[in-house]
């Protein structure tokens, strides 16, 4: 299977007089189909890497393809349309829209694409998403009268609704009780079997990162080891790439 | 129409906020609406009272005190102009009223009464007998009448400079509401002078005429100097220099407390929505992450501005027209001492205009300040 994410050399350097390298050459492959967390400890780079891939931000060096698209010399308004399009996102925190109802929400990507014509498929998505995630008694509802655990789901339902080519995941279970994480996780899993959506997850939880196909494990903005998850080393070795 | 659909919600999320920008927006346009239309009927009242019921622009001959031929050719220069509303052509002849003992100065105006009325108002400023003279009669001023105890009906016999005499009888008694023009001006038909003093049918010394505009008198005036040079062309603000000083001030003050009204709200409604894009940051930086432009999340607050903006511009025209309503009923009231305002649809539809852009100028700085968001800032801040 292809690669959907290819990044060359990723430099990301921040401030002018005083500069501070977030990213020091960092290539990574993503096939697509993949399951996969990248990990560290808090500054290592992590999100920033996931920034970029997600088009939020650019990096100071070094090139990124995405589902076969050099993305590089993408102007703003191409580097939205394209994460409309393209990418899934679900942060840290759920940033849900308050004054949208939960199936609103979920339709805000499908909204912003301007898929008009296809707005009655949009709907119907909408609730099998929302049946999948057990949030179908609450899709009128306003999200801020949600628990955390629900509010996580919805975004995580949000970011499926353009059925993207990969799905971005920073933290995402980073506000979250251990039923709660479990309960994502397996949401994660089954859509990926299920539905063959590419995963990146960024976690700092070593035990999260276990329960993925492959590890991406940064430091000081390198990679410091990137393995299928069975040979995963103890923190601070270092292992083949797969 | 997303844009659109963010507004919307933004604005009923926010209820209360929108309210108050709403109820700004109104007061700001009753005030602009209310004191523009209040300092327009003001000028018009003042104007009315003060020149409504005077010449503009009058011709007489160049030799004072003489008389020239009112011609076709003059004729159809003055009522070719088609700012001329009125044309009083008249003999103005200075007499001696007899009264018992007294012998009293009047001027006597003579003209034909359609000519007079137009300029003069006569037939809605006559207080007792009729406006309409007729052969011998004439109209007195209020004052003359109560100083000299003459009624109407009573003959009033007049000495002309070279002695001789005509006997007038008085048909009716006017208020010009100025007391020089009520003790010492009397209006009276062509007929009653111009044979006794031997002048020809065209012959005047005075064409009185009013125009549309009364602040567009010296270009008349301009036009006429150079159509008719051998007469001396008055224009009513070469005379009133210091009435036409008052009244253009009061026209500049209401274009500035206009101004400051329009600025006041202006910066109303710009602070109020450049909060409510603070307040909706979160909003924009999610609405970004996930794809949306730049120019789409500005839009949302041109929308939110433009809602505002109509609704506060609709309810300020209402309640201006509530308190136009209000104080007109109480001008109407007997001595009331207050003037009619009259509500003008082109300076509502400027105040409308001016409601709505302002509002939409207002959304400027929050559109600059939503385009230069990074999505990331809100991303990583939670």
């Amino acid at each position: 299977m292809g690669d959907v994410i290819v990044g060359k050399g990723l430099t990301k350097v921040y401030g002018t007089t005083q500069k501070t390298h977030a990213l020091k050459g960092f290539d990574l492959n993503v096939r697509k189909q993949e399951f996969l967390s990248i990990i560290g400890q808090s500054g290592s780079g992590k999100s920033t890497l996931l920034n970029l891939l997600g088009l939020l931000d650019r990096p100071t060096e070094g090139s990124i393809e995405l589902v076969g698209v050099d993305v590089g010399g993408f102007s703003k308004r191409e580097r939205a349309t394209f994460r409309n399009e393209h990418l899934g996102f679900v942060f840290q925190f759920h940033h849900l829209l308050p004054e949208f109802s939960v199936r609103e929400n979920l339709l805000m990507p499908c909204w912003i694409g301007g898929q008009s014509s296809s707005m009655g498929a949009a709907r119907t998505r909408a609730d099998e998403i929302l049946e999948l995630l057990d949030l179908g008694d609450v899709r009128d509802k306003q999200s801020n009268d949600l628990s955390g655990g629900q509010k996580q789901r919805v975004a995580i339902g949000r970011s499926l609704m353009n059925s993207p080519d990969i799905v971005l995941a920073d933290e995402p279970t980073g506000n979250l009780d251990t039923k709660n994480t479990e309960q994502v996780y397996s949401l994660f899993r089954r859509v990926h079997e299920e539905w063959g959506t590419t995963f990146v997850i960024v976690t700092h939880d070593r035990s999260i990162a276990e329960q993925t196909d492959r590890i991406v494990e940064v430091r000081d903005g390198r990679i410091e080891q990137d393995v299928r998850n069975e040979h995963l080393a103890p923190s601070g070795g270092r292992s083949g790439t797969p | 129409m997303l844009s659109l659909r963010v507004a919307l919600r933004f604005i009923a999320k926010s209820r209360f906020q929108s309210l108050f920008i709403v109820f700004g927006i109104a007061v700001g346009i009753a005030v602009q609406v209310f004191v523009g239309s209040l300092i327009t009927s003001l000028q018009s009242s003042l104007l009315d009272s003060t020149v409504g019921g005077s010449p503009h622009v009058s011709l007489e001959p160049a030799e004072k005190g003489g008389v020239f031929a009112y011609t076709e050719a003059i004729r159809s220069i003055v009522q070719d102009t088609p700012a001329v509303t009125a044309v009083s052509p008249q003999i103005v002849v200075p007499v001696l009223a007899t009264k018992g003992a007294a012998a009293v100065p009047l001027i006597v105006r003579a003209g034909e009464f359609a000519g007079l009325d137009g300029i003069y108002k006569l037939s809605q400023r006559t207080l007792e007998g009729d406006a309409r003279t007729g052969g011998d009669g004439i109209v007195i001023g209020k004052d003359f009448a109560d100083t000299y105890a003459v009624a109407v009906g009573d003959t009033l016999p007049l000495a002309l400079a070279d002695g001789t005499s005509v006997e007038a009888r008085v048909s009716g008694i006017f208020d010009l509401g100025v007391q020089a023009v009520n003790e010492g001006t009397a209006f009276a038909e062509s007929g009653l002078l111009s044979t006794r003093l031997g002048l020809a049918p065209d012959e005047v010394n005075v064409v009185e005429t009013q125009i549309d505009d009364v602040f567009s008198s010296p270009t008349v005036a301009d036009e006429w100097r150079a159509a008719l040079p051998q007469l001396e062309v008055g224009d009513w603000q070469e005379r009133n220099t210091e009435l036409l000083t008052a009244l253009q001030s009061q026209g500049t003050s209401s274009v500035m407390i206009q101004t400051f009204v329009i600025i006041a709200v202006m910066l109303g409604i710009a602070s109020t929505l450049a909060i409510s894009a603070v307040q909706k940051t979160r909003q924009i930086g999610i609405l970004k992450a996930l794809g949306m432009s730049d120019s789409s999340t500005g839009l949302v607050f041109f929308y939110q501005a433009g809602i505002l903006g109509f609704a506060g511009t609709l309810l300020g025209l209402g309640l201006a027209v509530g308190l136009i309503a209000l104080f007109s009923s109480l001008a109407a009231g007997p001595d009331s001492g207050l003037f009619p305002i009259e509500l003008q649809p082109s300076f509502v539809a400027f105040s409308a205009g001016v409601g709505i852009s302002i509002a939409l100028l207002s959304a400027v700085i929050p559109y600059r300040s939503t385009a230069r968001l990074d999505p990331i800032e809100v991303i990583q801040g939670g």
